[in-house]
């Protein structure tokens, strides 16, 4: 009895299917105590609906010989080409969408006025200087207007 | 006609063989869905969309499988694309609330009721518990045998239903509990 309470407590606490799976084949399937916490198939079949109660297939197999025909006379949908369709035009939407940022980002960067001298610095922000490769480099501070975000580009000296 | 000749026939697109697996096959595949689904309307159309599967990609089965475990995978995928696509767990759960008939014993109280439906109990049950349960108890499948329709190990498919008979058996138990007390 209590190893079953443990195997049930371990079942609980570990919800890990493998290790579940091992507690029912070691110990559930074949302890009385446990099987008598489950529901036996005649209780379970009580509940469920049976084939044997369903009556005559006749019914069913109207409605599916109408169908049947009705899909044999209709041209056989191509198949797959819903799938590239949809597939070449999330494409193209996710081109479209780095193109533009990427454009937007770039005219913003080189926009006269946006380099280190112009722009105020942001709060607690300071930048004494950048090297690039042991050289002073040319250096511009971006701040989008009402962020707190603050963009360095650093160019090597030509 | 035995099994293998319905399956000869339905490559041959011959509609005594296609009737002959309907009238062999059409009321497990409803009695499954309607497990699955609690809803005998979209169980005929799961049955019907899983019968026009089978006919039409028949030639992609492996005779090595089982043919019934083929086909009610299908069948048991449909149910959860329907599950999916009607959400009625709502409805089914405020019919549970309201009519204590339902949630009291099985589906078929009446032998001459037309339409059974499982009892509502079932539907506290996940939608593969459902299934385990069905096959276990309707079919006599074993872990291994459900593993083959869910599609999963024979590890996960015991837990399903391990989980299924626990839980109906503590439903059932609490149900019994509140009937002597009240």
């Amino acid at each position: 009895m209590a190893f079953c309470r443990t195997a049930e407590f371990l079942y609980d606490a570990l919800p890990l299917r493998s290790v579940r799976g091992w507690l029912i084949r070691g110990h559930m399937e074949r302890c009385p105590g446990c099987q008598a916490r489950l529901v036996g198939p005649e209780e379970a079949r009580d509940l469920l609906v049976r084939p044997g109660r369903l009556g005559d297939p006749e019914a069913l197999w109207r409605r599916i010989s109408v169908e049947t025909e009705r899909a044999a006379a209709a041209p056989e949908p191509a198949p797959a080409r819903a799938g590239l369709a949809w597939r070449l035009a999330a494409g193209v939407a996710m081109a479209a969408v780095v193109a533009v940022t990427g454009f937007w980002l770039l005219r913003e960067v080189e926009r006269p006025g946006f380099d280190a001298m112009a722009v105020a610095p942001a709060d607690r922000f300071e930048i004494d200087y950048v090297n690039v490769g042991g050289e002073p480099a040319q250096t511009f501070v971006y701040q989008p207007q009402g962020t707190d975000t603050v963009f360095i580009w650093a160019t090597k000296t030509p | 006609m035995d099994e293998q000749q319905i399956i000869e026939g339905c490559l041959r697109e011959s509609p005594v063989a296609s009737r002959a697996m309907v009238e062999a096959y059409g009321n497990l595949v409803l009695s499954v869905a309607l497990n699955v689904i609690g809803n005998r309307q979209d169980a005929e159309d799961v049955c019907q969309e899983t019968f026009l599967q089978v006919f039409r990609r028949l030639d992609r089965y492996d005779r090595e499988r089982s043919f019934k475990t083929w086909l009610l995978t299908i069948a048991y995928r449909r149910s959860l694309d329907m599950l999916r696509k009607k959400r009625r767990f709502s409805e089914f759960s405020a019919r549970a609330k309201f009519e204590p008939s339902v949630i009291s014993r099985g589906g078929d109280p009446h032998p001459a009721d037309p339409e059974p439906l499982p009892s509502a109990l079932l539907e506290r049950l996940s939608p593969k518990e459902r299934t385990a349960l069905c096959l276990w108890a309707n079919e006599g499948y074993t872990a291994g045998d459900i593993a083959g329709v869910l599609t999963c190990s024979a590890s996960t498919a015991r837990v399903y239903l391990f989980n299924a008979r626990r839980k109906i058996k503590a439903l059932l138990e609490k149900d019994h509990g509140l009937l002597q007390n009240g």
